[in-house]
């Protein structure tokens, strides 16, 4: 049974894109990400730094033949945040009644 | 924060978490277009392995390795440049799935041809694996409808 928990950090609109994404991923490719959610490089990239910082997201950088490319994955402790952070959204949305579903 | 956040404000964050995860494994699928070509390839060995002719067999086993591997390589580019799917998410009834179509399709397509060449029919091969390349274009979308609702039903936040 996993702990709710609420993360500010994670909760904020574009961040919490980049991690679903992420959480669904082994890891993902920085174009992926950009392309998904409707960001710009720069944004992405600043989004992508808060994340690091917290030790919630690692970024990759390599080679796929002559092409540079970036990539990003959960860390484990990102992916615990992540699924506790779920369990808080649950946990307020059956508090209200059981009447609120997300949208299909 | 989340003191001031709205039971609904909550269920908007929890489909638009459901929304992402959705496009990670949708892009992990196989598209449908590729258990037909895979069809198509089979009848077109088959050809070759009826025709008996070496001519033949030299024409249409390089066709289907070719095809295979460029079918293949389009089909799984989008994990290879994209994103990957979590391991985690297909676990063992999605492997049994997997294995048990490949064993269906394998088995169906054998017995068909031995049968039809015991009664001495001509193109034993060919008809069989056409009846195989059917039942992957047709089976391979139900496939992967299938495999699709384990990944979601694996995801985080999905209660088991």
């Amino acid at each position: 049974m996993t702990h709710a928990r609420f993360d500010d950090l994670i909760h904020a609109p574009t961040r919490l894109s980049i991690v679903s994404l992420l959480a669904a991923s082994q890891w993902a490719d920085f174009q992926f990400i950009r392309d998904s959610v409707g960001l710009s490089d720069s944004a992405l990239s600043k989004q992508l730094a808060t994340l690091e910082q917290a030790g919630y997201v690692e970024i990759g950088r390599g080679f796929v033949g002559k092409r540079p490319r970036t990539s990003a994955r959960l860390t484990p402790a990102g992916r615990v945040a992540f699924e506790q952070h779920v369990a808080a959204l649950q946990e307020m949305v059956a508090k209200s009644g059981s009447t609120i579903l997300p949208r299909q | 924060m989340n003191g001031e956040l709205r039971p609904g404000e909550a269920a908007d964050a929890l489909a638009e978490i459901q929304k992402r995860q959705q496009q990670v494994i949708d892009r992990a699928t196989v598209p449908a277009w590729y258990w037909w070509v895979v069809g198509v390839l089979m009848v077109v060995l088959a050809v070759g392995v009826d025709t008996r002719t070496h001519l033949a067999i030299g024409i249409t086993a390089p066709v289907f390795v070719v095809g295979m591997l460029f079918a293949t390589g389009a089909a799984v580019r989008s994990q290879i440049f994209g994103a990957r799917v979590r391991d985690g998410l297909l676990d063992g009834r999605g492997v049994i799935s997997i294995l048990a179509f490949v064993a269906l399709i394998v088995g169906c397509t054998l017995g068909i041809a031995f049968a039809l060449r015991a009664a001495g029919a001509s193109y034993p091969a060919t008809i069989a694996c056409g009846v195989g390349g059917l039942g992957m274009g047709l089976g391979g979308p139900v496939l992967n409808r299938m495999l699709r609702r384990i990944m979601l039903g694996n995801r985080a936040g999905v209660t088991r």
